[in-house]
């Protein structure tokens, strides 16, 4: 470091030797308090924009979410009260903003049936049917179409045959004076023509514009899918708005609402696509009643432990021994190892579990072939082989980041404390077992019980690894043994493709989990004593 | 240093801070072109397939004067997102995507139906017929594509006849694999397996007489067990193994290490500089071999302001011989379209010989049903040709567990 | 030092023999576990630098390392918008983490100094909203920066504004702990004595505590950059067009299918993109081991 810049720090120090009457923040008129108040202001004017424009374009939610946060935060930093807010707000704003929001989604949807068949409104819903449910007259011919004006309202014009016929909304196509030239109409009597410019300028009601093809409506109406052509359709659903029931016009059979976001028949044949309602605790009941999943779920959940707890063990153990044993200022070279040793962290994890899976091929793989010397050790199809194979993988991708941190938080641990203990005689075993292994523990605790609830959710080293394999022979559903409780989820609720997706009861089930990992937490969390201060 | 460190640091919090509560002046506005912006057309589409898509959408701009915006997507996430993003009214006009997404998108009201009119007969009637459900069209097919032999002509100058008689010429050919048959560890592959099944008369879901799927199940009877006994057997002679993963006999057939491949037209790309035939799947159980048929495409949103160009851009500009034979050039799946499927068949013979090899192929169920079915099937397969499992038993039980998965959904 | 004072009195054979011993005993096993170590590392690394210069077109399709040597791989990122998503990277990450840390260091220093109700229970909050199970992030993210795109069209999707936002909404939690556990180790006597000599709390935090705990920041900024650095499942649905992606987004559209994956390509973007975080490591090094928090505790 130059002195300069030895210098300029003696400078930012230098205010609480000269400036001792100061004690609050809050009544500090220096540097910092203008500082603060720039700040403040820029805050103020941007969030003040913020609630405009979101009245403006119709967001209270937003708007009035925005005026508590401005509020908040000019409160917290005008008083003199609120100390720790002062420190806290700006990430705990963040926080409220982009995570609770996520986890408020989460729980509105565990009590929807959000998921295949039902993934809009019922409007959407209402409109797909009939969309889907609007089919070409078979056999009918294609007619040369334009859009055509009439002064109020759009319509079209065909070519039939030897004549041009042309209709709007209102009125069913009739046969008009024309002019056509090589089966384009160049002129319609009555109406004006659309250029194209101005046909997709009005696309959307020119792709909604229906016009009766004849008096009697059951011959169907014209349509376009292009503004050029068009052809016959004949709806085969019907919506009637006002009964809110849909009716088949070739059958009869009329479709009401059900509790489930679907419209049914009295004979219970549901309609294709729903929509997303509220169906209350249906979700958890569907979770605890499917019986195909009693077999394997307890040894998924003792596996999901084991591995969850193993994983952290093993990774600790392994980066607090790399890092104690590179922790001498005699060794040359420490800078080089240390950085080598944090390549696995250095590329991305989705491509380590790729790797490793080709490596641990049981003919193929460089473990068996190269390391072993053409071994054939099935690692990832043998169920605890399997799970030793995800244990080792684990430790691989996930030693560096222990390492890292344990290297940092043993150059926390002040040397006096240790001079000290070395003066009062003890030897090296001793200090680490009395003086640098609690230090470290307060310090590291509350990362390994993160690092503990990360496992216990450890859905990619699993689904990219072994996809849950080698699969439960006894079990009808498809869970193997190193499959944990998320990825029993995925499976259950159809996320992972093999049935249709559910996303409620995803949610329902993953809140579930999520309450079992954070009463886990904060017991060992209370245990761990790690709120208690050290000093 | 430090301090300067520290200085930054008020600096970025002032600024995220300031972010924080919205900022306009940021040098990022200018790129924030978000997908949706009106008045254009905005597709997905995945790295294979951008340049082709560009190049078509470039002369759709000169001639009409709409805007394409092409957002690049990862292949695997286009499903997912179209699904979670179209009743949000966000999303694109139009998507790449593959014929087994069908059953979904129409169940969720995401994808609109498609009138192509005249231009059907354009196709080919498979390549239609995939995109079709319930009597309407959804999708429209740039390409088919299907698995069939592959084969060295180096080292097996002629085409097997059956599957024994391929082995046999794998064996005499003195390469460490007779035939290379992916697998996928654990979890199998029964797609690229399904010729070999279907020569025993197995198949996946009864077809009516139009050729369409219902949710009746026919992987159960005598001739399931038959294939899974065969399974068996060519896993306890090495022929087949689960262990040759899709990275392994790419890499081992190219090296010349076996005389064949099972495999589709994007392996091609992979075996440059090989002098390649193409040839249908050997029959192991004396029916012909059928493989599936897929047939990548595009899809129309069914919430899209853009109805009107979206089916302009896809009838007009991407159903043409040109955009069909571009798009042939980057993935080697034979076009879609029967003129543009000729030109090509007449210049390359790869592609005429999958083309040839698909003669009996059926297409890829997308019926919703399908879901349950892969991942039983793939264990299933990979736990009798590993001799894990008994064939028999296991077979049976693999029908009786996708039939509960059926009825349980 | 002790060993030089013993070893004066001892015949010269027998110093030798006997600093040899005690060199290994104390400081050269430490370089056997250490090349161990490295090469335990590191050896699944060669399969990605082999698959770099090769022709093929696989990852782990072949055991044979290094059988071929092209710098093809390399040149063709040129090509692609790699350099781009690099520059994307670095500016997403480096903000991200910078945030992070003051964010993070600030909370910390809350929980650690003041004492105040709700204290525990928010301690416990911030550990315990981390372990959400993310299943429906990608719904819910989208749907927020959607609507929040509607009012401020920079938080809304597709810009790396908000995507460092999203990152910045867990700036406050494991790390927070991490530094909350190193604060705590830091004497209260050092503020005490500071307070005395009229010293605000602000200026206590800035000019005094953050400089302590200079090595956890480091440790910290390193961590919240390479989570940002490795994150593609927020950043591909938040990033729409390609000249905004990450590297992990673009290096994963590479290889997403495996029908048309391009592992060559993927590893030699894979081996440059290591490049930073390993860079980043060494340059906060020293702040990590600097024996500068003895020091600093003394003055």
């Amino acid at each position: 470091m130059s002195s300069t810049q030895q210098q300029r720090e003696a400078d930012v120090s230098s205010p609480r030797r000269h400036d001792s009457a100061r004690v609050s923040h809050a009544r500090d008129f220096g540097r910092g308090f203008f500082a603060k108040l720039a700040i403040m202001g820029l805050v103020d004017a941007l969030g003040v924009y913020v609630v405009i424009t979101a009245f403006t374009v119709g967001s209270t939610v937003i708007a009035w979410s925005m005026v508590a946060l401005l509020l908040v935060a000019n409160v917290v930093y005008f008083t003199r009260r609120a100390l720790p807010m002062k420190y806290l707000l700006p990430g705990l704003a963040f926080l409220f903003v982009y995570q609770v929001f996520t986890i408020g989604y989460t729980g509105y949807v565990a009590f929807t049936n959000y998921g295949d068949g039902h993934n809009g409104t019922k409007d959407q819903a209402v409109a797909a049917l009939l969309a889907q449910n609007e089919k070409r007259v078979e056999g009918s011919a294609a007619y040369p179409l334009a859009v055509v004006s009439n002064g109020d309202e759009l319509g079209f014009a065909i070519v039939d045959g030897d004549d041009v016929r042309a209709g709007t909304a209102q009125d069913p196509l009739s046969v008009v004076d024309a002019e056509v030239s090589d089966g384009v109409i160049t002129a319609v009597d009555g109406f004006e023509l659309l250029d194209r410019q101005s046909v997709l300028a009005e696309q959307a009601t020119v792709a909604s514009l229906r016009v009766a093809f004849g008096d009697d409506p059951a011959a169907g109406s014209i349509r376009t899918q292009d503004g050029r052509n068009g052809y016959v359709y004949t709806s085969i659903l019907r919506y009637d708005e006002d009964a809110d029931t849909m009716t088949n016009a070739e059958t009869g059979v009329v479709y009401a609402e059900n509790d489930h976001g679907q419209f049914e028949s009295a004979e219970g044949e549901k309609l294709n696509v729903g929509w997303r309602v509220f169906t209350g605790l249906d979700n958890i009941r569907t979770a605890f009643g499917d019986e195909r999943y009693s077999v394997p779920f307890l040894k998924v959940l003792v596996w999901t432990f084991a591995f969850a707890i193993l994983s952290v063990a093993g990774t600790f153990l392994l980066g607090l021994f790399f890092a104690v044993v590179l922790n001498d200022p005699r060794l040359k070279y420490q800078r080089l190892m240390r950085s080598l040793l944090i390549l696995p962290y250095a590329f991305p994890a989705f491509m380590s579990f790729l790797l490793w899976r080709g490596m641990l091929n049981t003919k193929y793989g460089f473990i068996n072939d190269t390391l072993l010397g053409g071994m054939d050790i099935n690692w990832l199809g043998d169920p605890v082989l399997a799970r030793l194979a995800v244990l080792a993988v684990q430790m691989w991708v996930g030693f560096p980041y222990m390492f890292l941190i344990a290297t940092g938080a043993l150059q926390a641990i002040p040397a006096e404390t240790i001079e000290a203990a070395k003066i009062d005689g003890a030897g090296p075993l001793r200090i680490w077992r009395s003086v640098t292994m609690p230090l470290l523990l307060v310090a590291v605790t509350p990362l390994l019980i993160a690092s503990f609830s990360f496992n216990f959710n450890n859905f990619n080293i699993i689904e990219m690894l072994t996809e849950g394999g080698p699969m439960f022979r006894d079990a009808s559903v498809p869970i193997g043994s190193t499959d944990i409780l998320i990825t029993m989820v995925y499976s259950i609720s159809g996320l992972d493709g093999g049935a249709p997706k559910n996303y409620g009861l995803a949610s329902a089930l993953s809140i579930i989990i999520f309450l079992i990992v954070a009463t886990i937490s904060v017991i060992s969390f209370k245990k761990s004593r790690t709120l208690e201060e050290i000093n | 240093m430090r301090r300067s460190i520290l200085l930054a640091g008020v600096l970025t919090t002032s600024l995220t801070l300031a972010a924080c509560g919205s900022s306009d002046d940021s040098t990022e506005s200018t790129t924030d072109g978000a997908a949706g912006a009106s008045g254009g057309l905005t597709i997905w589409v995945d790295d294979t397939r951008e340049a082709p898509v560009a190049a078509a959408a470039e002369a759709f701009t000169e001639e009409t004067g709409v805007e394409v915006e092409l957002v690049q997507k990862n292949f695997e996430d286009v499903r997912p997102d179209f699904l979670a993003q179209v009743p949000t009214g966000e999303g694109p006009d139009i998507t790449v995507g593959a014929h087994d997404w069908l059953g979904e998108f129409v169940n969720n009201g995401v994808v609109a139906p498609l009138e192509i009119g005249d231009k059907a007969a354009e196709f080919d009637e498979v390549a239609l017929q995939v995109y079709t459900y319930d009597g309407q069209l959804y999708g429209l097919p740039y390409g088919v594509e299907n698995v069939a032999l592959i084969r060295n002509t180096a080292l097996a100058p002629e085409a097997p006849a059956t599957w024994d008689d391929m082995v046999a010429a794998g064996q005499a050919a003195g390469t460490p694999f007779p035939v290379l048959v992916q697998s996928n560890g654990e979890s199998g592959d029964p797609y690229t397996h399904y010729p070999m099944q279907t020569s025993f008369g197995s198949t996946v879901f009864a077809q009516d007489a139009e050729g369409r799927y219902t949710n009746e199940l026919t992987l159960g009877g005598e001739e399931g067990k038959a294939y899974a006994a065969w399974l068996a057997a060519q896993g306890a002679a090495g022929v087949l193994d689960i262990d040759t993963t899709y990275d392994i006999v790419v890499e081992e057939f190219k090296n010349g290490n076996s005389p064949f491949i099972i495999g589709g037209p994007w392996m091609v790309a992979s075996f440059e500089g090989l002098d390649l035939a193409i040839d249908p799947v050997p029959s192991a159980g004396g029916l012909p071999s059928q493989p599936f048929m897929g047939a990548p495409g595009f899809y129309v949103n069914a919430q899209s302001d853009n109805q009107l160009l979206a089916n302009e851009f896809l009838v007009d500009y991407m159903s043409t011989v040109e955009a069909q034979v571009a798009l042939y050039e980057v993935g080697d799946r034979l076009p879609a379209v029967t003129a543009a499927a000729e030109q090509v068949a007449a210049t390359d013979p790869i592609v005429a010989g999958f083309r040839d090899a698909a003669a009996d192929a059926v297409p890829a169920p997308s019926i919703p049903e399908m879901a349950s079915v892969w991942t039983y099937w793939g264990n299933t397969e990979a736990a009798i040709v590993s001799g894990k499992s008994d064939p028999a038993e296991a077979w049976d039980k693999m029908v009786s567990d996708i039939q509960g998965a059926i009825d349980g959904s | 030092m002790a060993t030089t004072a013993e070893a004066q009195s001892a015949p010269s054979s027998t110093r030798v023999r006997a600093a040899r011993r005690r060199w290994w005993r104390e400081v050269g096993w430490r370089y056997v576990v250490g090349v161990l170590a490295i090469v335990y590392a590191g050896f699944p690394i060669l399969y990605i630098v082999s698959a770099s210069v090769s022709d093929g077109g696989t990852l782990t399709g072949s055991t044979a390392l290094f059988s071929t040597f092209t710098m093809d791989n390399y040149v063709a990122l040129g090509e692609t918008r790699f350099w781009t998503w690099v520059v994307n990277t670095l500016v997403i990450g480096s903000i991200t983490a910078v945030g992070t840390v003051l964010m993070g260091a600030a909370a910390a220093y809350a929980f650690s100094r003041f004492r105040f109700s709700g204290r525990r229970v928010g301690l416990t909050s911030l550990l315990v909203i981390q372990m959400f199970p993310q299943v429906l992030a990608f719904v819910a993210v989208f749907l927020l920066l959607l609507s929040l795109g509607q009012v401020v069209p920079i938080l809304g999707l597709n810009s790396r504004v908000a995507l460092i936002m999203v990152y910045l909404g867990g700036a406050l939690g494991v790390n927070t702990f991490l530094m909350y556990g190193f604060f705590n180790t830091i004497p209260k006597e050092i503020d005490e004595a500071a307070k005395i000599d009229g010293a605000s709390h602000a200026q206590i935090f800035w000019t005094i505590i953050l400089r302590l705990v200079a090595p956890i920041l480091a440790v910290v900024a390193l961590l919240s950059f390479v989570s940002t650095f490795s994150d593609f499942l927020l950043a591909k649905l938040i990033l729409q067009s390609e000249e905004n992606w990450t590297l992990a987004v673009g290096l994963y559209q590479w290889v997403s299918d495996q029908l048309s994956a391009n592992w060559g390509l993927f590893a030699a973007g894979a081996v440059i993109s290591a490049i930073p975080v390993v860079a980043l490591f060494i340059f906060l090094q020293k702040y990590i081991v600097s024996g500068l928090t003895a020091g600093s505790v003394k003055g």
